[in-house]
């Protein structure tokens, strides 16, 4: 969706309030007239890939290439060594510049995250990233940007992701890097908007009916951190596991909940191990044993059986 | 050894929308007991196709469907109100809910006459037709 009042990190956090936070949202800005036709460069990052609670959310951000160098001394540096506060102020300078700089997020919920990993399929959280980084890129071409240079930072092997980008958009220049996010202005400005994105989608969280918002908040969300540790304890439901915004899917909680819920078991989990093979005693023994009346395979398909008897 | 079914006369003829939701889940959760199943089991219809719906259970993506129990039968919800403590007597169920339909879930795959549970209901039409009294005067 176009959002032309989003200025400030404040305007995320009420756009937010009002989403279903278990389902993914894309928010944008105004595409800049300038971005349509003087030639502009987009930088891709992420925020709040490795921690278990909450979104990840990806971001992009563009300016003609002329204006990077205003990008930059507008103070867009690596958003993890800026304070939240900076980033904040940051975040507000991008939406000032809406003249000649443009962005688009989109919040991945941690929800959509455990459901694309834990598919039958292994959709692989670098696959996620992946496609959103694409999706974004996308949205931004069919918005009118007329992109010719793009930056990433890179998400598993450079080289690999580089030519996977390069394939789908064969007339952009595409570098990946890692670290671009403290090379490329760009970049950076894109790392502040997934970041800030982040931080206030987090600030919003509804929780589930029943779960008051623990005071002392969730920390960090990285699994070293004692106040994230109490948050994931204190939270278990023995039977759903945890509330929406932690990935159940990380090993993390996983763990937690193999000691501290209910035994949940999969019913294809287990076909695996075959019951076809007879063992090689069974053809040793007295074939006397009465054999019991087969069951036709039209009952044995719809796990059909007599029941005589309760348990 | 007999089993007795005790069913009051309200409870056989709750209205559809006093009856309880029933989800019929892929996998097995080793405990029997209440749930907290409004707070965190949100299903969704599909916007490709909204008679099937989704959910996820423990971070895995569920597909689900609603399957009408079949004209002239009820699902039934039975408790026992004693366990029995030996084997081959008597027992006694008291039904506790009836509900006519049922949501039936599948983890990351359409529900669909290859699943089991859904294909077992063709059992009551083949059962029907088999325990039909045979009209020879057709033959």
């Amino acid at each position: 969706m176009e959002d032309s009042s989003v200025s400030c990190a404040e305007h995320l956090a009420q756009y937010f309030s009002e989403k279903d936070n278990s389902e993914n949202v894309v928010l944008s800005s105004v595409v800049p007239e300038i971005c349509k036709t003087e030639k502009c460069c987009l930088g891709v990052d992420e925020a709040g890939r490795g921690p278990v609670l909450g979104p990840m959310v990806y971001g992009v951000a563009y300016c003609p290439l002329d204006k990077s160098d205003a990008l930059k001394k507008l103070g867009c540096a690596d958003s993890k060594v800026l304070t939240e506060e900076k980033r904040e102020e940051l975040f507000g300078k991008l939406c000032e510049g809406k003249d000649y700089v443009g962005w688009s997020v989109e919040v991945i919920a941690p929800n959509s995250i455990c459901n694309s990993m834990l598919r039958r399929q292994k959709y692989s959280l670098n696959q996620v990233s992946h496609d959103s980084a694409i999706g974004l890129i996308k949205k931004a071409v069919e918005a009118g940007v007329n992109i010719s240079e793009v930056y990433v930072d890179t998400v598993g092997p450079a080289d690999k992701y580089q030519e996977k980008l390069s394939k789908i958009f064969p007339d952009f220049k595409i570098t990946v890097a890692s670290k671009a996010d403290a090379t490329y202005p760009c970049v950076s400005a894109a790392s502040i908007c997934a970041k800030v994105s982040r931080d206030r989608a987090l600030q919003v969280w509804k929780f589930e009916d029943g779960i008051d918002k623990p005071a002392e908040g969730w920390g960090s969300g990285y699994p070293n951190d004692p106040v994230t540790k109490k948050f994931l304890q204190q939270n278990i439901d023995p039977i759903f596991g945890f509330p929406h915004m932690v990935r159940m899917s990380w090993s993390t909680a996983d763990k937690i909940l193999e000691s501290s819920a209910t035994t949940v078991e999969w019913e294809e989990e287990d076909e695996e191990a075959s019951p076809g093979t007879p063992s090689i005693t069974s053809f040793f023994g007295s074939s006397k044993t009465k054999k019991s009346r087969t069951q036709h395979p039209f009952f044995k398909e719809r796990n059909l059986a007599p029941t005589a008897s309760l348990n | 050894m007999a089993i007795q079914l005790n069913i009051s006369a309200k409870i056989a003829e709750t209205p559809a929308e006093d009856q309880p939701t029933v989800h019929y889940m892929p996998c097995r959760i080793k405990s029997d007991g209440p749930a907290n199943v409004s707070s965190y089991f949100k299903p969704i219809p599909l916007e490709s196709d909204p008679k099937y719906k989704k959910a996820s259970f423990r971070g895995r993506p569920l597909l689900g469907k609603d399957i009408v129990m079949p004209s002239g039968y009820k699902g039934l919800v039975v408790q026992e109100t004693k366990q029995p403590l030996v084997e081959n007597i008597d027992r006694t169920l008291h039904v506790s809910h009836v509900f006519d339909k049922i949501t039936y879930w599948n983890w990351d795959k359409m529900p669909s006459a290859n699943d089991a549970f859904i294909s077992a209901l063709d059992w009551i039409d083949i059962a029907e037709a088999i325990h039909a009294p045979v009209d020879s005067s057709k033959d």
